[in-house]
């Protein structure tokens, strides 16, 4: 790989210095890689009526959003929102192309777009699963007494066919990824998996994940999800 | 170190897509079979629904201000009405241990009387609920809903039909 051994007279193009970086912290790729698993659990246990475990798992989900959304305000530097969800200009600017890939680090800012989608919209399916259901007719969320009849119905009914939009939108994600892959040479899947990637000799290693910082969020985000699974019961 | 893992996670990839690919599949053979698949499945399926319908039409009368009767008596008639049609809507063998995209368990033909008597409390304690919504009293529905819910609805669903838990 490297060009040590190349005469300077032989190289037709100046070859890009990289080296490579740390990109994703652990917790964000643990999380990335936990809604790849559970998101089709969630559809898989909805399709076989396994409602027990399709309520166990959302909470599972949920506490995972929490955390993911408590990381990206005070995570390492390519987790937090701050540094990665831009405004309209910079996208306009990324979508008409020559966004140099190897000087940056982390989302670019269509990639930013899809973590606000893919996050809020999981968010929200969830949230109107923890609402769904019928007391007489079966499982029902932990918050389904918290809202009317109607309501109820009305987010069951919406919980029903949201999950395509969900789908919808991870799909979306998918592709991109692969088409970055097919036509950019652009390898997005190492990084979210091993952490690290090839990136120019000006970028620098993401910040540090500190463990309890980590697993206060964690803990934050556990134990927000079974006190909604318990039904929000006052603390008194 | 990254790019060693990669194809690991393609294959990964792709067991997903195949894995949706099956899921898929699995759906289209369902769909294959509809022809073989009693109607009757179908009808029971959108019987609750409408029974389900009109029991919450009840309810979110019921926390109004002003519940209006206009509203409770015919869903009572309703629910009543689609409750009787039951007996006729689970053929022999259209249970999901059979297959079938249904949460009807075998328990129902391995018990038929238990499973008829399941249906008369039902329709019993719908045609209790519109003799309250005869009253006039939304004190009286509010009451039956409790009564046909947790004996009529519920009673036979934690019997004769897929867990909940």
């Amino acid at each position: 790989m490297t060009s040590d051994q190349v005469e300077p007279s032989l190289v037709q193009e100046p070859i890009a210095k990289t080296h490579s970086v740390r990109i994703w912290d652990w917790p964000v790729r643990l999380t990335h890689w936990s809604f790849a698993l559970l998101l089709p659990a969630m559809w898989v246990t909805a399709d076989s009526s396994q409602w027990g475990w399709h309520m166990r798992l959302g909470h599972v989900l949920l506490a995972l959003i929490i955390f993911r959304i408590l990381w990206g305000l005070i995570g390492t530097d390519t987790a937090r929102f701050s540094s990665f969800v831009k405004g309209p200009g910079a996208l306009l600017k990324y979508l008409r192309g020559g966004y140099p890939h190897k000087q940056h680090k982390g989302h670019t800012p269509l990639g930013a777009l899809a973590v606000l989608a893919l996050l809020g919209l999981t968010l929200a399916q969830v949230s109107m699963g923890l609402f769904a259901g019928d007391p007489f007719d079966g499982a029902t969320g932990p918050l389904n007494s918290l809202v009317g009849v109607g309501t109820a119905d009305f987010l069951t009914d919406t919980h029903e066919w949201f999950y395509w939009v969900v789908f919808g939108m991870v799909g979306l994600h998918i592709t991109a990824v692969g088409l970055y892959g097919a036509f950019q040479a652009q390898n997005l899947i190492g990084p979210m998996v091993g952490g690290t990637g090839e990136k120019a000799l000006s970028v620098a290693d993401n910040s540090p994940a500190p463990w309890s910082r980590a697993l206060g969020a964690l803990a934050v985000s556990a134990g927000l999800a079974f006190w909604v699974y318990l039904g929000v019961p006052r603390p008194i | 170190m990254a790019r060693m893992s990669v194809p690991s996670f393609f294959a990964a990839a792709s067991a997903f897509a195949l894995l949706a690919a099956c899921s898929g599949g699995a759906e289209n053979g369902a769909e294959d079979s509809a022809a073989d698949t009693p109607a009757e499945i179908e009808q029971r399926q959108d019987n609750f629904k409408a029974i389900g319908d009109s029991f919450k039409a009840i309810r979110e009368q019921l926390e109004t201000d002003a519940p209006d009767f206009a509203v409770i008596t015919p869903a009572a008639a309703d629910i009543n009405e689609r409750l009787q049609r039951l007996p006729d809507l689970f053929p022999d063998g259209t249970s999901v241990e059979a297959g079938y995209d249904t949460e009807a368990l075998a328990t129902i033909w391995e018990d038929p009387e238990g499973f008829a008597e399941a249906i008369e409390n039902g329709v019993a304690a719908s045609a209790d609920m519109m003799a309250a919504a005869a009253t006039g009293d939304p004190e009286a529905v509010g009451g039956q809903v409790g009564n046909l819910g947790l004996n009529g609805c519920k009673a036979c669903h934690e019997k004769y039909r897929v867990d909940d838990e």
